[in-house]
């Protein structure tokens, strides 16, 4: 049997052999060890020194590449990589997993892509694992782990709230009753036996929830917990100084990242942002005078442009690719950053409709048209809402300059200290979203994506 | 009906008819954590951030103003007057009768037929929230012209917009179910088709009964996404296999290809049968329970008997029968 370490580094096993065995000191040193497992292992390809694990810290790093690679390179060769998924890695796989989460969250950030990266990765490697493992073991191992992950006999959907949240797990893929999430063939027949009129049930479980919805669970819920843990250590970090090897190991991470992306920028479409310009949710507070006068509703004159030109662009791009200015000349589409429009749908069209209704006269209802000007500017065609099958037909329309607004939209322009040093309403948001970070104000409370004035029948 | 009151039927109403009595218990628990939002003129709710102390203060306040509409926040704050120090809010569903995408009326406001379709769209989306994610603490709202869910659950109040979205997405029907489902014990390359409606359980039957009502309640007229004219006849002209769920035959008469569009055309119309835009939001006004709705001369009233409610039975103001 596997240790559960190896499927889940989080489990108290796993604290248990970072407790002994993980020390700072010898973060980068050679491990004689562990590079004996990777050269002994039968499939390993040891032809290329550089392919074997070194260190701890190397491992750490090499677990990332292992994921990027696969991902974007077409001549990959699990080959090159065959000692992440051998059992015997175990305690030292548990021991680069605490080093990394210490890296990224005590030098990068929760939210940085790194992050980003290394729970993907994790993700990743936990499912290959347990496509490895021989059935029985698979199964046995998978409810073990869960029996730790979730104390509960049956569990309730809430209790994975934020993983629906987050978009890992999908209620329409649960197979729900009465709010639990059924995954007990037991369970699974008592409650539904009596519906299936032309299959047996026990079948029907062993299609549709069968293993997979568990192993589902488990992968998101650990991937879950990697966030969370990145979140605790960077809660706790404030107080504690920082190891140099954490500092040297966040860098090599970071680097090579940059490398890889770079290498495979093509797959990457606009090559991620960098520094203080990420993705995030709206701050209205960061808005600039000229978008937050937009956002509460503006009278008759100027009313369509500075909804459809001046707000729609401010506020797709501040959601979705703030560093649009940086990175001129490269040729984004929305659906690069939010594949299946969901950010788009959910956020930034209610925004802007909230700002048309918010206008006196509101703004559709004498002019309904401009809901089709406003999906031209966002790069999906004259139609009435966006739909990925339009997309390209016109292009995503990138923020006025402020020198445009003073020219077009004069009575939105009141300039406040900020506005002295950018030229965009952009850089206004950016900025000051980045000196609202530096004064620790938290970018994320509850209420940070609300659709302000609004009401309704 | 349906006609806008006058001052003086506000006025009526409010000093005559209206009572404090009436207010739902979920509104005023905590009433002085809510924002307030009143219209006094018919253009819109203006006169914002307004806070109440209690029950009694309100009352006079509406005595006093008569307001043309008035609206409470979904929102608790500890400090409702400038809408700070958000807490948690109710989660909405929003099924306005004049909006729906799908309706057996020609009617272009609402009429008795649209809105008891709206209420059972509306029962429909409670019954799934209570059997299958065992939400709590579920009110039903009339709101006038169309139909305020207001869910009061703990574990959904604190949530965010992205959670409200996903949930909205199950409940409504709004994402075509998944065909594939892996099998690992056969092998990791084995895998079986399942139409949605060959799965009577869990999130697939909630798709197939949001969509034999639309297809049942089809005009012929709609112009639906995905959907043309030829194909929305040839669904109508065989959907009276629906009645007893032939569903197989159902799509080997459509085509499959077809089947895929109209499965897909009609999510969309699932999702816009609610406003989203309500569901999502953390903080807005909704009309108050009680309260006039001017423009059409009906009360905004709470349901409590959701298979029997009329509102034509209990959300008609007095003035309005005693009208000419
Ligand atoms: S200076 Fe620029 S950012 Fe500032 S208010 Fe004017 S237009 Fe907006
Ligand atoms: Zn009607």
């Amino acid at each position: 049997m596997v240790l559960l370490s190896f499927i889940n580094p989080l489990s108290e096993e796993g604290q248990e052999i970072v407790k002994e065995k993980g020390n700072l000191e010898n973060v980068f040193s050679s491990n004689d060890e562990l590079i004996y497992i990777a050269t002994h292992d039968k499939r390993q390809n040891i032809d290329d020194d550089s392919l074997i694990p070194e260190s701890y810290g190397d491992l750490a790093i090499k677990r990332i590449q292992w994921y990027i690679e696969r991902k974007n390179n077409k001549n990959f060769n699990n080959d090159d990589y065959s000692y992440l998924f051998n059992e015997k890695i175990t305690e030292a796989d548990v021991i680069s997993f605490h080093l990394i989460s210490q890296a990224i969250a005590t030098k990068l950030s929760p939210n940085s892509r790194e992050a980003r990266f290394f729970v993907e990765s994790q993700g990743k490697i936990i499912e290959e694992r347990i496509v490895k493992l021989p059935e029985q073991e698979r199964k046995e191992i998978v409810n073990r782990i869960l029996n730790q992950l979730i104390f509960q006999e049956s569990i309730n959907w809430k209790f994975l709230k934020e993983l629906v949240a987050s978009k890992k797990i999908s209620l329409t893929d649960l197979v729900l009753d009465e709010g639990n999430i059924i995954l007990d063939k037991e369970d699974f027949i008592n409650r539904f036996g009596n519906k299936f009129k032309d299959r047996a049930p026990d079948r029907m479980y062993d299609i549709i929830i069968g293993d997979s919805i568990k192993e589902l669970i488990l992968t998101k819920m650990i991937m879950q917990n990697t966030e969370n843990y990145l979140q605790k250590i960077r809660e706790m970090s404030s107080k504690i100084e920082v190891h140099p090897a954490i500092s040297e190991l966040s860098e090599k991470i970071a680097q090579s990242i940059s490398e890889l992306t770079s290498k495979y920028s093509g797959f990457y479409g606009v090559g991620v942002s960098e520094g203080s310009m990420k993705i995030g949710k709206l701050i209205k507070e960061a808005f600039p005078p000229c978008i937050a006068t937009t956002v509460e509703g503006v009278s008759s004159g100027g009313r369509n442009d500075a909804i459809v030109l001046l707000l729609t662009s401010f506020v797709s791009y501040a959601r979705l690719y703030p560093a649009i200015f940086r990175n001129e000349g490269v040729d984004v589409k929305i659906s690069d950053i939010d594949p299946n429009l969901t950010i788009t749908l959910n956020e930034i069209l209610p925004l802007i409709y909230e700002a048309a209704d918010n206008c006196s006269p509101p703004l559709f209802d004498d002019q309904p048209q401009e809901k089709i000007n406003i999906t031209s500017k966002l790069g999906f065609g004259m139609y009435e809402n966006p739909e990925l099958d339009h997309e390209g037909e016109t292009t995503w329309y990138t923020p006025m300059s402020c020198e445009k607004i003073k020219m077009h939209l004069p009575q939105l322009c009141r300039p406040d200290k900020l506005c002295a040093k950018i030229g965009n309403p952009l850089s206004y948001y950016s900025r000051a979203k980045w000196l609202m970070e530096k004064e620790g104000k938290s970018a994320n409370n509850g209420n940070s994506n609300n659709n302000g004035n609004s009401n309704n029948d | 009906m349906f006609k806008t009151a006058t001052l003086e039927e506000r006025r009526r109403y409010y000093r005559e008819e209206w009572s404090e009595k009436d207010l739902p218990k979920f509104i005023t628990d905590e009433l002085r954590m809510r924002e307030f939002g009143f219209d006094h003129l018919g253009h819109g709710p203006n006169d914002r951030y307004k806070v109440f102390r209690g029950k009694d203060s309100l009352r006079r306040f509406l005595r006093y103003k008569t307001p043309f509409a008035a609206y409470i926040s979904v929102a608790f704050y500890n400090n409702p007057r400038r809408r700070g120090d958000w807490i948690k809010s109710e989660y909405v569903f929003d099924v306005d009768a004049k909006d729906l995408p799908i309706r057996s009326c020609d009617c272009d406001g609402v009429c008795e037929i649209c809105l008891s379709e709206a209420l059972e769209i509306v029962n429909n989306l409670i019954d799934t929230l209570e059997s299958d994610l065992g939400i709590k603490n579920i009110h039903l709202i009339y709101s006038g012209r169309g139909y305020h869910i207001r869910i009061l659950d703990d574990d959904i109040m604190d949530s965010d917009s992205e959670l409200r979205s996903e949930i909205l997405k199950y409940v409504a029907g709004a994402e075509v179910p998944k065909l594939k489902y892996g099998n690992i014990s056969e092998g990791s390359g084995s895998s079986y088709n399942f139409e949605h409606f060959s799965i009577p359980i869990a999130y697939p039957k909630v798709f197939t009964k949001r969509l034999k009502y639309n297809i049942q309640h089809l005009k012929g007229t709609e112009e639906i996404d995905d959907i043309n004219k030829k194909l929305l006849k040839d669904i109508i002209k065989n959907r009276d296999l629906l009645e007893d769920n032939q569903w197989g035959i159902f799509r080997s008469k459509i085509g499959p290809r077809r089947y895929k569009n109209m499965v897909t055309g009609m999510a969309r119309v699932n999702l816009a049968t609610i406003d989203a835009k309500v569901s999502i939001d953390l903080k807005r006004i909704l009309r108050l329970p009680t309260s006039l709705h001017s423009k059409v001369s009906m009360k905004c009233v709470e349901v409590k008997d959701r298979e029997w409610f009329d509102p034509f039975k209990s959300a008609v103001p007095k003035f309005v029968e005693e009208r000419e």
